[in-house]
């Protein structure tokens, strides 16, 4: 079972990135929403679990969606190559 | 706005490759697990294309008639990730698929008069779905028109199937663009916008639908509104 915790993550939007595809919109909806120039605006980090948060910011078809782990600061997506 | 399907994750397999010339391949996968896709066409997904979990997005150009299996079509030449990650499937493998993704559909609410297809390379995938389907299954009756711009005429693909629909339904027009085009080539030469360029374009309640490149539909979307067409009536999807 997955584990649906809500707040372990932080996303953001790179706006000058997003192509208004509204990928991230449709699988997080609680979270993200497109604005009048139909680029993506962060509506809550509240709005959907981690998982679901995750998930979204894979789906940009630009990276445009960074998400962070809240405990150790560290880019979760996209992947930083070490 | 319309109500668009949840997005979901499936599991498909691929069922056929067809090459459809030297640049343009298409795809069909089988769903497997949910066995059923609902979407709109125009919509897309998002193929899983490594195992650090990047993704790909592909529009869907089949018909959103057929919903155990879907297709997409794809230009090889970015030869990247995903192009690679298609390109060595083999039949029946399995992949993980998330989707029906975008907002780039025929609007409903308000309904349009006319319709104004505009697209570049690739960029002709949704419409692929989108025209058959308006024309055959919806009857829509409103004047569409598609405007396709390619380099070569080798590149072209689905001209016949466009210039069939095209005599079968007065209200559907099609004209294809190259910007090499050999001596005998009797259509619009040029760029994609030099014949917009040209052309008398409807304007009062045109919806414009436009998709391929960032540039492309930046050059486009300034075209149109210099012509005098409202920016909220410009509609578009961006591949890269
Ligand atoms: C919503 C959406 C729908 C899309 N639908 C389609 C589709 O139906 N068919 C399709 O072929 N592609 C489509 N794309 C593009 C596709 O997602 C990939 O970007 C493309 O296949 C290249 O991926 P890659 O990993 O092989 O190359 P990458 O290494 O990611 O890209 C290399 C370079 O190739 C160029 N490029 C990207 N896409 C294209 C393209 N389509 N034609 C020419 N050059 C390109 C870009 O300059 C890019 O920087 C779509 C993109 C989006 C955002
Ligand atoms: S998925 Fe990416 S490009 Fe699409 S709206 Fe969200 S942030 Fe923008």
């Amino acid at each position: 079972m997955t584990d649906k915790k809500i707040g372990k993550y932080t996303v953001k939007i790179i706006r000058e990135k997003c192509i208004g595809a509204a990928s991230c919109t449709a699988i997080a909806p609680g979270v993200f929403e497109l604005d009048e120039e139909q680029i993506a605006r962060i509506i809550s980090q509240q709005g959907n679990d981690d998982e679901t948060k995750l998930l979204a910011a894979q789906s940009c078809p630009t990276a445009a969606v960074i998400v962070v782990d809240n405990e150790s600061g560290d880019q979760v997506w996209p992947i930083i190559s070490k | 706005m319309q109500q668009l399907p949840p997005p979901k994750q499936y599991v498909a397999k691929l069922a056929d490759t067809e090459p459809l010339n030297g640049k343009f391949i298409k795809f069909q996968f089988e769903l497997v697990e949910p066995n059923l896709l609902e979407f709109i066409a125009g919509q897309y997904v998002s193929f899983l294309v490594s195992d650090k979990g990047e993704r790909r997005s592909y529009s869907i150009c089949s018909s959103p008639e057929v919903k155990h299996s879907f297709e997409i079509t794809v230009d090889t030449t970015p030869e990247g990730l995903g192009v690679n990650f298609l390109k060595n499937l083999q039949f029946g493998q399995e992949v993980q698929v998330l989707g029906p993704m975008g907002v780039f559909i025929v609007q409903e609410e308000p309904r349009e008069e006319n319709l104004v297809f505009v697209a570049t390379g690739s960029g002709v995938a949704p419409f692929h779905s989108m025209i058959p389907n308006l024309l055959r299954e919806k009857e829509d009756k409103r004047e569409i028109t598609l405007y396709w711009g390619l380099r070569h005429e080798e590149d072209m693909i689905w001209q016949d199937e466009f210039q069939d629909l095209a005599q079968a339904f007065p209200n559907f027009h099609f004209h294809p663009v190259l910007s090499q085009a050999l001596q005998e080539w009797p259509l619009c030469r040029g760029h994609v916008n030099d014949c917009l360029n040209i052309h008398t374009l409807p304007t009062g309640n045109t919806g414009y639908y436009l998709c391929g490149n960032a540039k492309m539909i930046q050059e486009i979307k300034e075209l149109l509104i210099n012509k005098g067409i409202a920016e909220t009536a410009i509609h578009h999807e961006k591949f890269y």
